[in-house]
């Protein structure tokens, strides 16, 4: 399976027993961000990625530049471990 | 769930001579916490108060009902990011080219629809054949 399907299947069930309020909550949220016009503010394929320098788990330092250095980089912006 | 489908795309992401590194909000304990619990084989850098994630234009703040749905689930969001900002990163991954070009962006305004990895590793490719 892949991973929009899994997801799909998780959202499904999460909506399936959520109360119908917290449901439209979360979509109307959804639908208002999109609305904002964020996507259009966001980076975008051409542009220069800003240099970075952040900690890992163990409070290693990781800058974007240093890690060009090797290669190209494929970057994932995550919300959270919950 | 995602970062669980990358592992897999990780080991493909090397072997094509790139890096793969996720950035997520929360503190450096939770990132600990969710690499050993899942294994990660990549780093997960902390973005604090998601000042990176602002300079790449996808920080967003939670509505105010929104943060109340997220209590009630126990998705404690200044516990673990460490500030009270409610605010997140859209989902988003990005390949950048070894000259500091933004190549490939997979940005999304519904947090439950992200690319296939596979569509990321199509891509790294074409970007290296070039």
């Amino acid at each position: 399976m892949g991973l929009q399907q899994k997801l799909d299947t998780l959202k499904k069930g999460f909506e399936g027993q959520a109360p119908k309020e917290v449901v439209e909550i979360m979509h109307r949220a959804t639908a208002d961000l999109e609305k904002s016009g964020i996507l259009d503010a966001t980076v975008q394929v051409g542009d220069e990625a800003v240099d970075f320098s952040l900690k890992n788990a163990d409070g290693k330092e990781f800058s974007l530049k240093e890690l060009l250095s090797e290669g190209p980089v494929v970057l994932s912006f995550y919300r959270g471990k919950w | 769930m995602e970062l669980d489908a990358l592992k897999k795309a990780d080991a493909e992401f090397r072997a094509l001579g790139a890096t793969f590194i996720a950035i997520s909000p929360q503190l450096q304990s939770f990132n600990r916490e969710f690499r050993e619990e899942k294994k990660l084989t990549f780093e997960i850098l902390s973005d604090p108060g998601n000042e990176v994630a602002q300079r790449y234009g996808i920080k967003f703040q939670l509505p105010e009902d929104l943060r109340e749905v997220y209590l009630k689930f126990n998705i404690d969001l200044p516990k673990y990011n460490g500030d009270d900002s409610w605010t997140l990163p859209l989902p988003a991954r990005l390949i950048i080219d070894p000259k500091g070009i933004i190549r490939y962006a997979a940005i999304n305004a519904d947090y439950t629809v992200r690319p296939e990895p596979e569509e990321t590793i199509v891509a790294l490719k074409k970007i290296i054949e070039r």
